[in-house]
Parts: structure tokens; sequence; C-alpha cells
């Protein structure tokens, strides 16, 4: 999955920067606008987003305060912390995802097209909620993970 | 409605600190604000989610990549050389090696961590080889690593534009000024620190040894110090635009790294590429949910509201901005950077507009106080990523970073607010 996740990620951000400079080289040295190159860079910006951000819910890497665990010891304590952190992360993130799915629907009812290639914008917005899901997936392998220590723990 | 914002940032700083992720914490606030407030989230992800296809917030993943390229291709050690050729033989040299090394790092990267990333593992064992302590090395390290927050091109500064229309170039030359004052004074704490430490120092060269040396160090560090000059040669040239000028700092990144410096192979890029992209989702699906809060709070007139309130406490623009300058540090204590600027910016800007202080100059006042949140507990990122890479206690960090934020940050930061010509002469050279 890591190895998975480097190709994906480094594909995907490259492209972008690929893009990019492909449009500065058009623009600037041989003054030849390519059509369409800015909306199409959108797509593979927009996945790397929230790929991106689904990789750090992989690697539970997501900016966090955690404030509280500076006043904790145990490893115990530590653990059911990140518990109901975790649980609090599923009920919001469900609530967002609700609201992800909401806008996926509008998408695909709406079925927009980009201005100058044509290509449905359905393919950047279904994103959102691929990523929304596989987040929660993350998340819930992630308090599966903590409940497993904690009762393992119980029985020692 | 205002009772209900603070309520919706309550909750928000409540689940921040039973450690829920960033981003599901502004959902938590969008949940008050829905089921509290009655404010509608019908279309908010639509929206929330074309403002993400700007292609100014583009130029945020490109600076991170280009960063963690040149990170991870061993250019820190070239500047490192570069530097050290000037002070290296000076009493406390080591320590300005690290500050203005990490202003160079700043010039290429955009990010306040990839100073320490870069040049903690080199310098912190150097340095505590030549009699500096550890923790002392390691702070110097993590609060100088901001400068890379306030130096152009600058992520904070980009999002900072973005959210508040303002010019994003403008914003750039806004911090850069407190930036450079904030390295002198690094530099001068430390030299005055250094007197303490029993140092081994370099033999002082003579003049043609220095010169050999520079010369040597200068043409191995040209490339490095190329890249700066390309990014803000591009951008103020008027040539191109912050994007396509981060566009073209990756594409040449990519062989100074493989072919140059050979630092780079196939597996640190891959790992680069992954981790800048890691480090991008994190942000922008931050930047997603705090958007749709804000923009829910200028719907409600909360920025309005805020005002008047204010204004019914006090109208002494020097007492205003004193207090301004707490709340951004309390701010900074329990969130990062990007969240600070993405919910205060739009909040506090009528107020600052109100009190006569022009965007640019709020655009600096934003920029170093989010940037001194970095290494202010309990909230510090790069103080603990310092400690982190340092192999140091983060208790033993805390001291040496309060003297240098004490003495070297708080009187910028004040200075900042209140003496505008800091921050608002470079922008007027350039016209804005």
């Amino acid at each position: 999955m890591e190895r998975f996740a480097k190709y994906l990620l480094t594909g995907l951000i490259c492209a972008v920067a690929f893009g990019q400079f492909v449009q500065v080289l058009t623009r600037y040295v041989f003054e030849i606008p390519v059509m369409g190159l800015e909306e199409s860079i959108l797509y593979p910006t927009m996945w790397l987003y929230i790929l991106g951000a689904v990789n750090a819910s992989r690697e539970d890497t997501h900016i966090r305060a955690n404030v509280l665990e500076i006043f904790l010891d145990t490893e115990r304590q530590h653990r059911i912390l990140s518990v109901v952190g975790e649980v609090a992360s599923l009920i919001i993130g469900f609530w967002l995802m609700y609201w992800a799915w909401d806008f996926t629907a509008y998408a695909w009812r709406v079925w927009r097209e980009s201005p100058t290639l044509y290509i449905p914008t359905f393919y950047a917005d279904v994103a959102l909620i691929v990523g929304m899901a596989l987040m929660m997936l993350y998340t819930i392998l992630h308090l599966v993970r903590h409940v497993r220590f904690l009762a393992r723990g119980d029985e020692q | 409605m205002i009772e209900i914002a603070l309520l919706a940032i309550a909750v928000l700083v409540v689940t921040l600190t039973l450690g829920v992720p960033l981003p599901w914490c502004f959902g938590a606030a969008l949940m008050v604000m829905y089921y509290v407030g009655d404010v509608t989230m019908k279309g908010m992800v639509l929206w929330g989610f074309q403002q993400l296809g700007n292609p100014v917030l583009l130029a945020i993943p490109l600076f991170v990549l280009a960063g963690t390229i040149m990170s991870a291709s061993g250019i820190a050690e070239a500047l490192l050389r570069f530097v050290n050729s000037f002070v290296g033989h000076v009493r406390g040299g080591l320590g300005v090696v690290a500050a203005v090394s990490c202003a160079v790092i700043g010039a290429i990267s955009g990010s306040g961590l990839t100073g320490v990333a870069a040049i903690g593992p080199l310098l912190i064992p150097e340095m505590e080889k030549r009699g500096y302590p550890r923790a002392y090395a390691t702070a110097l390290i993590a609060n100088s690593s901001i400068l890379g927050l306030l130096i152009p091109p600058s992520v904070t500064m980009i999002i900072y534009g973005w959210v508040t229309d303002t010019s994003i170039l403008a914003c750039f030359l806004a911090t850069l000024g407190p930036g450079l004052l904030i390295m002198c004074n690094f530099s001068v704490i430390n030299l005055w620190m250094s007197r303490r430490f029993n140092l081994v120092l370099d033999d002082k060269p003579g003049v043609v040894e220095f010169g050999s040396r520079l010369t040597k160090n200068g043409a191995y560090a040209f490339p490095a110090l190329l890249m700066p000059i390309m990014i803000l040669g591009g951008i103020y040239g008027g040539i191109m635009t912050p994007t396509e000028s981060a566009a073209l700092a990756v594409i040449y990144a990519i062989p100074v790294g493989f072919l140059i410096y050979r630092g780079l192979t196939k597996n640190s890029f891959l790992s680069a590429g992954k981790d800048a992209a890691t480090s991008v989702g994190t942000i922008m699906l931050m930047i997603l949910f705090s958007m749709i809060l804000g923009q829910m709070f200028v719907f409600e007139g909360i920025p309005q509201a805020l005002v008047s309130s204010i204004f019914g406490i006090t109208e002494n623009k020097i007492v205003l901005l004193i207090l301004i300058n707490i709340l951004l540090f309390l701010v900074g204590m329990v969130v990062n950077d990007v969240t600070a600027i993405i919910l205060i910016a739009p909040l506090l800007l009528p107020l600052m507009e109100a009190l006569g202080v022009s965007p640019i100059q709020f655009a600096a006042i934003m920029g170093v106080n989010t940037a001194m949140g970095g290494v202010t507990p309990p909230y510090a990122s790069i103080l603990y990523l310092g400690a982190r890479i340092g192999n140091v206690k983060v208790t033993k960090v805390i001291p040496p970073a309060m003297i240098l934020i004490l003495f070297g940050y708080v009187p910028v930061v004040f200075l900042t607010s209140l003496w505008p010509d800091l921050s608002l002469y470079l922008p007027r050279l350039f016209g804005y």
C-alpha cells in the first residue's frame, strides 16, 4: 500500500507541476497558448488534494493539537483519549460525508462540463465523496486498533 | 448570532483539545452553526470545493514539493558550507549560519518546516560538536525555521492574499522586512548567548584562503542559490505568476537534486512526492472546511458584529492593536498558521480597516503572529519537529526557545503592528 501511495501521489503532484510548466513554456517561451490546458490541470489537482488527505488518514498524520496528551502519563490513558478522538471524528466525518454526498448527487444531476474541452467536471467533483469514504474507513481502522489495544490491556 | 459563532469556536477548541484532526474540528463547528444557528449547509460544499480549484492555490502544492525535493536533495549542505565561509571562524558564527541558512531555505520552500527538516539533521550535531548545548542548537534552528513563513514565497501569505482578496505579491513583500529583522535579532541573540558556551572555532583564514574557500563553496551552492533568484525574480520581474514560478521551481529542483547534488534517488524522490502530496492534502481539506465556516460567519454578519462589539470596549488604535496581537498569539498557541489565517483574517480585516490598518500591513501582522504560533506550545509543530530531529526532550528545548521568542520575536511582532513602514516600505517600492 505504501508503494502504491508513493507512486500514485508522486505521479499526481508531478502531473500538476508538469502541466503548469508546459503552460509557462507555451505561454512565455513559444507564445502559443494551449487551449484547455488550465482546465485539464484541475482534475489531477482535485484528486491530488483529496487523495493526499486520504493518505494522511492512512498514516494518521492529519494535523492535531493534542493538548490533553501533555497531561496524560500512561499508554492506556493515551489510547482512551485516542478512542474519544476517533469516535468524535467518525460522528463529524459521517455528517460531512452526508453533505459531500449531497454535493456529488447535485454534480451528477447537473453534469457540468469544462468550458473548452467539455470534460465533465463530475470526474473531479466525485473525488470528495470517494475521499471522505476512504478517510472514514481509515478512521474506523484506527479506532479498532485502539479498542483492541485497550481490550488486550484489560485481559492482561 | 455572535453567541452562536463563539459557541462554534468553543466547540472547535474542545474537539482540538481532544486530539480530533483539524479538518473534523471545523466540521464540529459547522455542525454547531447548522443545528444551533440554523445556517444552511446546502450549496456550501459545492462553493467550497469550487474555491479549492482556484489556480492561485495551486502554488501551494508546487512550493511544498519544490521545498521537499530540495530538502531531500542535499541542498542544505551546500548552503551551510557557503554561509559558513563568511562567519565560520567567528565566535557564535555557526548559530548565525543556522539563522541565515533557514532564511535562504525559506526563499525556496514557503513552509516553516523545511528549514528545520533540512538544516536540523546536519547542523544540530555539528553545533553540539563545536560546544553549543544540544537543546539550544535545536531551539535556535526550530525558531529560525519559521523564517520560511516570512521570507517569500510563503504558503500562509498565498492563503491570506486569497481569503482577503489582497495582492499575494504585496503580502510576500510585507513579511520580508519583519522576517529579515527577526533573522538579525536571532543572530545577535546567538552571538550574545555564545559568550557563555565553551566553543571550538575554525581558524581565522587568511585573505587568499578566505577567497578561495568562498569561491569554491559559492560555486557549489550556486545552483541552490539560483532557485530563490529564479522564483522571486520571475514573480517580481512581472514575468510569471506565483503558481507558474512554483512549477518552474519544481522542474528546476528535480535535475538539480538528481544530477548536481545527487542527494535525490528514485526512492527519496518518491518519498518526497508522497510527503508533499500528503502535506498538501491535510492543508487543503482543512482549507475546505474552515473556508465554509468562515463563509458562514460572513453570511451571518459576524465580522461587522465583532467590529461594533470591540469598538464598544475601546476605540484606541494602539490598545486595540496590542489586544489583537495578544489574541493572535493565543490563537497561534492552539491552532496552526493556515487555520488561524483562514478563520481570523476575514473576521478581523473589517476591524483593521476601520482602524486605518491596510490589508497589506495586516498580512504582515497575521504572518508574524501565526508564524510565532509554530514555536509556542501547546500547538508548536515546528518546535516539536525540531525536538524530534535534535533528539532532545521538548521540555529542554522550551527555555532557550522562550529566550529567542521573547527577545527576538516579540519585539518584531509589536513593531510590525505599531510601525507600518516596516511592512509597507517594500510593497510601496514595488508599487502596491
